[in-house]
């Protein structure tokens, strides 16, 4: 079934070629030598011809679908582990059972216990996976000069906050946030939310600024998003897995995503960062999230499409190790706090067939056919990779060992 | 009681005679004799081993954060990993992130301040609580009973942090709460009663809930004390015409007196220590100390597990290595608070044997 | 001075009487805030846990944002196995060291002092603080990964002292005369010691290891760090593969967004308090039989 749906992409690709050819104008004699080109099953062939190309040839080099070199291995039987990210856990018990039952002689066990636990035990060797919310620093790749991270996936977080009476999708910014969380904006009617939001009729509400009592990827890439956006919040407070909340009597610390969500919902007039697999849960409690200022002076509503676009955005930069942080670009359209979810993993592996295994796992949750398909990231509205990072995780992921 | 030597005589020679021995020769038995001593020798060291082990690793592991935190780490406020992303600086031969800055008074007073609430709610109360069991109830309620609070020493504490923060934070926040910060008056100590009261989730309710998990451990101490307080004096107080309460007041507490204390250091210890009920119930907030006490907070075991697993991700191992000196700090607290148990009990009457989770 | 005051009001003024009718209140009171409060937790987990209870919560594993909790229920059997195994054996033998070998001191209590105020400080040490170093040096520093054996290692250490501690008071409730009778009967010390002390002083052991087990079950923060967590049945290995207990579920569930996900919570601590409350009563009952015995002795 799912080689039916890649035959049908080849298919579909060698169609176009056909046509691009076709509508090349006839050249006349003189016979010149032509170099032309051709794309069969994905790698590009040269031929000469004289005068001109013949059927099926084009005289322009075809580009391959880059995903299409991306394939996944059948591996020997091995046991391979998993532990880390408590944001990919939910997707890693989505993508395993699916991947076992494509490799059964694979077994697969997998853990959430937290993303420093995860790169943790990925650079001991005690897992074959880490899952982390965000890549190696340079100091942990200088002493850990073997570990890959991998993109695996695009995760995007959303504000939610519950505010009765209010349905509406606030506008909010990095300035706001961070007047919120410092305590010097302490009601929904404040002057500031109120410029940014002139259609929505605002309560007098306290607002319950809810924070993440654990260390965690979310608040990491909601206090970057305040750091770039706000300079008084980037000199006081910056960026990190933890940092120091600042003391207002309206702060909570919830532990873990779902402790954050559960707290919203009972908690008039609260606001929160929320991993977007949590979406369902926050619409069914009732609440809803707002649309952020992003660098481009736009306010844009979570949703794949804009995580899409700010991914998208930032595809040309990202580099061949995947270590980049896609907070608040200048993307049209793009939501401002996305992040790559990565696979921490150790190039040199204990044996070739449980390289092979880890290999294969990966190829297959990077190959947008299976593990990238939405049938498994819609589950948790996570984005597929866009197709330069699929290329460039493979790379890594040939270089396990 | 007769708690005399009772040991056999660590010397004693294999075996004189031996009438019955049945199949085991004088050799075998000597084997087992030898078996017996060596293991439980070995057995014995094994507690001392770990305690070093534990306090080896936690310094070794520190030993960094010592150096670079100085000793402002148990006064200061704030607690910054730094930026694990730019290259780390180093102080005093030790890499760190940048602008990492680490202060644990807030985590060191939380910890201080749930655990006197928790006190401060406990002690009354389990005195009372013996008090009834042993003098007020008949046995066949009072039996039962005392089952029934050792139990609750028992209930696992993620469970009564699971009840703490679902049921009786938000009950207590709902219609306690505001009833006691509107009617407390402005004066100076029960100020700090006042002002905002939260969502359930802090300083009081933490301190609360621990105060319940230790009223057990106290009250079953007291209770096995208070039975075994001679009936004389008692009947003689009585007979001079001593209220109840006169006997209790004047004989019962004060013959018993000093393993009470013992037994309320001991809670003492265990509300120092408690993680993961706290780490449920404290609202979390690392940087600062609770502006009132419905204020959220946060204890230093409540921030080792939440912080432990982020800490991996701070590449040089500084904010791995200063949770360890969290922990240290920890640990001197505790082994100051149990120590001083052991000498009080110890110095009190011989009988005093506490019972519970230490 | 008290005597005095006493006699001379004999019969009890008003005051007096009022101030006893005041203390019998609070006593009273006092042991109703105990007894509120555990029946209303006790109740209140049940009332969370009972109306959604399925039976195949024991059968099946988590999946998904419901499943059951087979793997947590086999994973906590098994710890609680494993520390019976470690610290049973450990504390049972230093117990009996403490009580029967090691040397006496003047005053009559037993010696080592050393390893005597160890194990006390250990019996007092912070668990979370036993589970970081569980975690830094068992599991990150020799390369164990999350796994069996160093949760085994770190509950054993947590346990341990408190084993010790009952099995050498149970040794010690052992009338002086049964190892005279048997010494005159000519009985070596450890024969003596199997055939005669340890039999006696069993219930009182028993108990001393039951209630260990359930302090050990009821633990979560040292199992976060070193047992990991998964959702696969235990494995064989000691090592290198975690394994999962229900004081997770309680822990990380509870406030989970999704309905039939903190269901999973509530069930576990219901587990809990069933496995719990049956490790007590038995070995309230252990305790009942022993006293019943000594009773009779006198």
């Amino acid at each position: 079934m799912k080689t039916l749906v890649r035959s049908l992409t080849a298919g579909a690709l060698a169609v176009g070629g056909l046509l691009a050819s076709a509508s090349l104008p006839a050249s006349a004699a003189p016979k010149k030598i032509v170099t032309c080109f051709r794309l069969e099953k994905n790698v590009v062939h040269t031929h000469r011809f004289r005068g001109a190309c013949a059927r099926g040839w084009t005289k322009k080099r075809p580009t391959p679908n880059p995903i299409a070199a991306v394939k996944v291995e059948n591996p020997a039987q091995a046991n391979l582990t998993e532990t880390g990210s408590t944001l990919l856990y939910p997707l890693w018990n989505i993508w395993a059972p699916a991947y076992q039952a494509e490799f059964p002689q694979v077994s697969l066990t997998t853990g959430g216990t937290g993303s420093g636990t995860g790169i943790a035990d990925a650079a001991s060797g005690t897992v074959n996976i880490g899952s982390s919310d965000a890549y190696l620093s340079s100091t942990q790749r200088s002493a850990t000069p073997n570990l890959l991270n991998i993109p695996v996936g695009i995760s995007y977080q959303m504000i939610e906050y519950n505010i009765p009476g209010v349905t509406a999708h606030l506008n909010l910014d990095g300035t706001v946030l961070a007047g919120i969380y410092t305590g010097q904006i302490t009601k929904w009617n404040d002057p500031a939310i109120a410029a940014l939001n002139p259609k929505v009729n605002l309560p007098a509400t306290p607002i319950v600024a809810l924070h993440r009592s654990d260390g965690s990827g979310d608040t990491f890439i909601f206090t970057t998003y305040l750091t770039d956006t706000d300079p008084a919040w980037a000199s006081k407070y910056s960026y990190g897995t933890t940092v120091s909340w600042p003391a207002i009597p309206n702060a909570l610390g919830e532990n873990g995503n779902g402790g954050m969500v559960s707290a919203c919902a009972k908690t008039v007039g609260c606001i929160a960062y929320v991993g977007i697999s949590y979406l369902s849960s926050v619409l069914g409690n009732g609440q809803t999230y707002a649309a952020l200022k992003n660098g481009d002076g736009q306010f844009v509503l979570p949703s794949v499409a804009s995580a899409a676009a700010e991914a998208a955005g930032f595809q040309a930069q990202t580099p061949a190790d995947g270590t980049i942080s896609m907070i608040d670009g200048k993307i049209k359209g793009g939501y401002p706090i996305i992040n790559y979810e990565y696979a921490i993993v150790n190039k040199q592996q204990s044996s070739s067939s449980v390289a092979q295994a880890l290999r294969s796992l990966l190829e297959w949750c990077i190959d947008p056919s299976y593990g990238q398909s939405q049938q498994y990231l819609g589950q948790v509205n996570f984005v597929t990779l866009p197709t330069k990072v699929i290329v460039q995780s493979y790379k890594q992921i040939k270089q396990i060992q | 009681m007769g708690d005399e030597n009772v040991s056999l005589p660590a010397t004693a020679a294999p075996a004189r005679r031996a009438p019955r021995a049945r199949r085991a020769g004088p050799f075998a038995r000597a084997a087992e004799d030898g078996l017996w001593r060596w293991s439980a020798r070995v057995a014995s060291i094994v507690p001392l081993g770990g305690l070093a082990f534990v306090l080896a690793v936690l310094a070794v592991k520190a030993w960094p954060a010592l150096k670079v935190n100085g000793p402002g780490f148990v006064t200061r406020s704030g607690w910054v990993p730094g930026s694990t992303y730019a290259n780390p600086v180093v102080t005093d031969g030790v890499a760190h992130p940048v602008g990492a800055s680490y202060g644990a008074w807030p985590l060191i007073a939380g910890t201080l301040q749930t655990s006197v609430i928790a006190l401060v709610v406990a002690l009354p109360i389990s005195i009372g609580t013996a008090f009834a069991l042993t003098e007020r109830l008949p046995p066949w309620v009072a039996r039962p009973l005392s089952f029934f609070v050792e139990v609750l020493a028992g209930i696992p504490s993620v469970i009564i942090g699971l009840w703490g923060v679902l049921t009786l934070g938000p009950f207590l926040a709902a219609h306690v709460y505001p009833l006691v910060a509107s009617h407390v008056p402005n004066v100076p100590v029960l100020r700090y009663f006042r002002g905002p009261t939260g969502y359930g989730e802090g300083l009081l309710t933490s301190g609360l809930v621990l105060g319940l998990m230790i009223v057990p451990i106290i009250a079953s101490t007291t209770r096995d004390l208070f039975l075994q307080v001679p009936p004389l004096p008692k009947e003689g107080a009585e007979a001079l015409g001593m209220t109840e309460a006169e006997v209790a007041r004047r004989v019962t507490i004060p013959w018993v007196r000093s393993g009470i204390i013992g037994a309320t250091v001991l809670g003492l210890g265990r509300a120092l220590g408690e993680t993961i009920a706290v780490a449920m119930i404290s609202g979390s907030v690392l940087g600062a100390v609770a502006p009132n006490i419905f204020g959220t907070m946060t204890t230093v075991a409540a921030t080792i597990v939440s912080q432990l697993d982020s800490a991996a991700t701070d590449g040089t191992g500084f904010a791995i290595a200063t949770l360890a000196e969290a922990g240290l700090v920890l640990a001197v607290i505790s082994v100051i608070v149990n120590v001083a148990a052991r000498v009080i009990v110890n110095r009190s009457s011989r009988h005093v044997a506490p019972v519970g989770r230490g | 001075m008290s005597v005095a005051h006493v006699t001379t009001a004999y019969p009890p003024t008003r005051g007096r009487r009022m101030r006893d009718v005041v203390f019998r209140t609070l006593s009273a009171l006092a042991l109703l805030f105990v007894v509120g409060p555990s029946i209303w937790l006790i109740a209140d987990v049940v009332a969370r846990a009972v109306p959604h209870w399925r039976w195949d919560v024991l059968t099946t594993v988590p999946l998904g944002t419901g499943g059951g909790l087979e793997n947590a229920v086999l994973g906590t059997l098994v710890i609680m196995v494993g520390v019976l195994v470690i610290a049973g054996t450990v504390g049972v033998l230093s117990g009996i060291h403490f009580a029967e070998l090691s040397r006496p001191r003047r005053d009559g209590r037993g010696g080592g002092a050393v390893l005597r105020t160890a194990t006390e400080v250990l019996s007092g040490f912070p668990s979370i603080v036993l589970g970081y170093v569980g975690y830094v040096a068992l599991c990150v520093g020799l390369h164990w990964g999350f796994s069996l054996l160093p949760a085994l290692i770190i509950l054993s250490l947590m346990v341990t002292p408190y084993i010790a501690k009952s099995t050498e008071s149970a040794l010690r409730q052992v009338p002086t005369n049964y190892r005279e009778g048997a010494e005159a009967l000519g009985m070596s010390p450890g024969y003596a010691l199997r055939t005669v002390v340890i039999k006696s002083a069993l219930p009182g052991i028993v108990t001393g290891l039951l209630i260990a087990l359930a302090i050990a079950v009821g633990e979560t923060a040292p199992l976060l760090y070193t047992a990991g967590i998964t959702n696969n049945l235990p494995s064989a290995s000691l090592i290198h593969q975690p394994i999962a207990y229900l004081t997770y579920y309680v822990w990380t569930d509870y406030n989970q967004p999704i309905r039939s996900t903190q269901y999973l919570s509530f069930d576990a601590a219901l587990i809990l308090i069933v496995l719990v409350l049956v490790l007590l009563v038995v070995s309230r009952l252990l305790v009942n039989r022993t006293q019943r015995h000594a009773e009779g002795r006198r």
